[in-house]
């Protein structure tokens, strides 16, 4: 099996909200970045995934079974991570293990000792004592004691200082080093997907705007810029979005367009630029 | 193991941080018994108090947000369900047995005769009013939640008041119908069929209750 998760036409219907037809496949041994602005689609997308969620239509995909069909055997190699911690305050880290490790029957107990070693959390102390990030840790050594072939992550570095979330992007790193593991995780943080990501999956306003690897997501864009008397209409037409400045103006286009605006200074995207662009749907703003 | 077994270890570790609390509450329905120098009024206290815990394993998972855990382990929903009724019956028993060996040891260190017939009627109504209070609170607490569905949480307390008053309303030479029906062993499997019935109903109800919820 190559795809540890696959994703077709999804959708969910709110009152107020609509997932639109989101597909996306994350093949074995790769991370993937799931992005887009708060309120797009992201943590939806993972509660359906989940089973949190009915969806209105779709299919998922984990390991190849049936999310709904399958969801016992498919949440047996699945490990999850939430923003905040799922356990219950007054448990001991040793209590977390108890309570959780027989619902695996791989569940390896010196695996889990050696990742709390590695991770500097004491099997002591109450999970109310960990600081966010290392709840964070405690979420994600559970998980790696019964070997997750797949790891799913909701805004795990939102909240965390710096120094907590290069080290969890080691970890996820790690994680995927043996080619047999795979990482799906939402944020809104860019700059980690630039570190960790793979591929990229971005959803804006519910519906799916890119699904791919990263470094075909940045090449496709550019930035072009130019003095304010340079903005055309043609440019308005064709770019995503226009930042305008008393000075001038940036904005974002597609890189197949950039010989068309051969005369202003075009740079390469970063994605919080695509992201930040797109969000606004092409309309100029200050 | 069984699913619903890895369920109710779970349940289990929940309350634990709370199992001083619990046993604490005994001590009151036997202090009760103890003033009242009577056996059944001890034992619906004592289940009365025991069936109020059950909301225990819902406000801890409603606090700490553990639906989540939950929803990413790998058990049937309607496992976890029978794990939490389950969990709930083991420790209603727990208090049942609790209360009818301590109890009856008050009460005859007080001179009350108490005789293995009246724990034997106390053991049935204690099970009865056990079941009746957790048939409905389980699936309030499911529908929900333990802090909107607090009232579920007095289903026991309205259950003891209405029995204590029914107690004081039997004149105690005129108790006679009560052991004619405690001693008929066709009503009391009736009743014993009758809380199984309730408890599957229940149990289907919070099933889909649970299956229908969304996160």
């Amino acid at each position: 099996m190559n795809n540890y998760l696959e994703v077709k036409n999804l959708s969910k219907s709110f009152d107020n909200f609509r997932l639109h037809d989101i597909s996306f496949t994350l093949p074995k041994g790769y991370i993937m970045g799931l992005i887009g602005p708060n309120g797009s689609g992201k943590t939806t997308t993972i509660k359906l995934i989940l089973n949190m969620l009915k969806r209105t239509e779709g299919e998922v995909k984990i390991l190849g079974l049936d999310n709904i069909a399958d969801e016992q055997a498919a949440k047996k190699s699945l490990g999850v991570v939430f923003d905040s911690n799922y356990f219950s305050d007054d448990w001991k880290v040793s209590q977390v293990e108890k309570s959780v490790s027989v619902f695996y029957e791989n569940w390896n107990t010196q695996r889990f000792s050696e990742l709390l070693d590695k991770f500097h959390i004491s099997p002591a102390k109450k999970v109310k004592e960990l600081s966010k990030g290392m709840q964070m840790k405690l979420m994600i050594a559970c998980a790696f004691s019964y070997d997750a072939k797949l790891l799913i992550l909701d805004e795990p570095t939102s909240g965390l200082d710096p120094v907590s979330r290069d080290e969890l992007l080691h970890i996820l790193s790690e994680y995927i080093e043996d080619g047999e593991h795979s990482v799906l995780f939402s944020t809104h943080i860019t700059g980690d997907l630039e570190r960790a990501a793979d591929y990229i999956t971005y959803i804006s306003y519910g519906e799916l705007f890119f699904s791919g690897g990263k470094d075909e997501f940045v090449d496709s864009f550019r930035i072009v810029k130019g003095g304010r008397e340079e903005l055309s209409d043609d440019l308005g037409k064709k770019a995503f979005g226009i930042r305008d400045f008393a000075t001038g103006f940036e904005a974002l286009i597609k890189t197949e367009d950039i010989k068309l605006f051969a005369h202003l200074n075009v740079e390469p995207a970063t994605i919080d630029d695509i992201v930040v662009f797109t969000s606004k749907r092409g309309e100029q703003y200050e | 193991m069984s699913n619903i077994l890895k369920s109710v270890k779970l349940d289990f570790s929940l309350v634990r941080p709370y199992v001083k609390t619990i046993c604490f509450t005994m001590v009151l329905p036997a202090v009760f018994a103890a003033i009242n120098r009577s056996l059944l009024t001890g034992i619906s206290f004592a289940m009365c108090f025991i069936a109020m815990t059950s909301g225990y394993t819902f406000s801890i998972t409603e606090k700490n947000d553990m639906e989540r855990l939950y929803s990413i382990l790998p058990v049937r929903k309607s496992e976890l369900v029978v794990g939490r009724y389950a969990f709930s019956i083991i420790m209603g028993l727990l208090a049942l047995i609790f209360s009818l060996i301590t109890h009856p040891v008050i009460l005859s260190s007080l001179g009350e005769t108490v005789s293995t017939f009246d724990i034997a009627c106390a053991a049935a109504v204690g099970i009865f009013l056990f079941a009746l209070y957790t048939v409905f609170q389980l699936p309030g607490y499911y529908k929900f939640g333990s802090i909107k569905g607090r009232v579920f949480m007095y289903i026991p307390v309205a259950g003891f008041l209405a029995t204590l008053f029914l107690i004081t309303k039997i004149p105690a030479d005129n108790s006679g119908w009560l052991i004619t029906v405690l001693s008929s062993p066709v009503l009391v499997l009736l009743a014993a069929v009758l809380v199984v019935i309730m408890y599957v109903i229940s149990i289907l109800v919070s099933v889909k209750i649970v299956q229908g919820k969304e996160l």
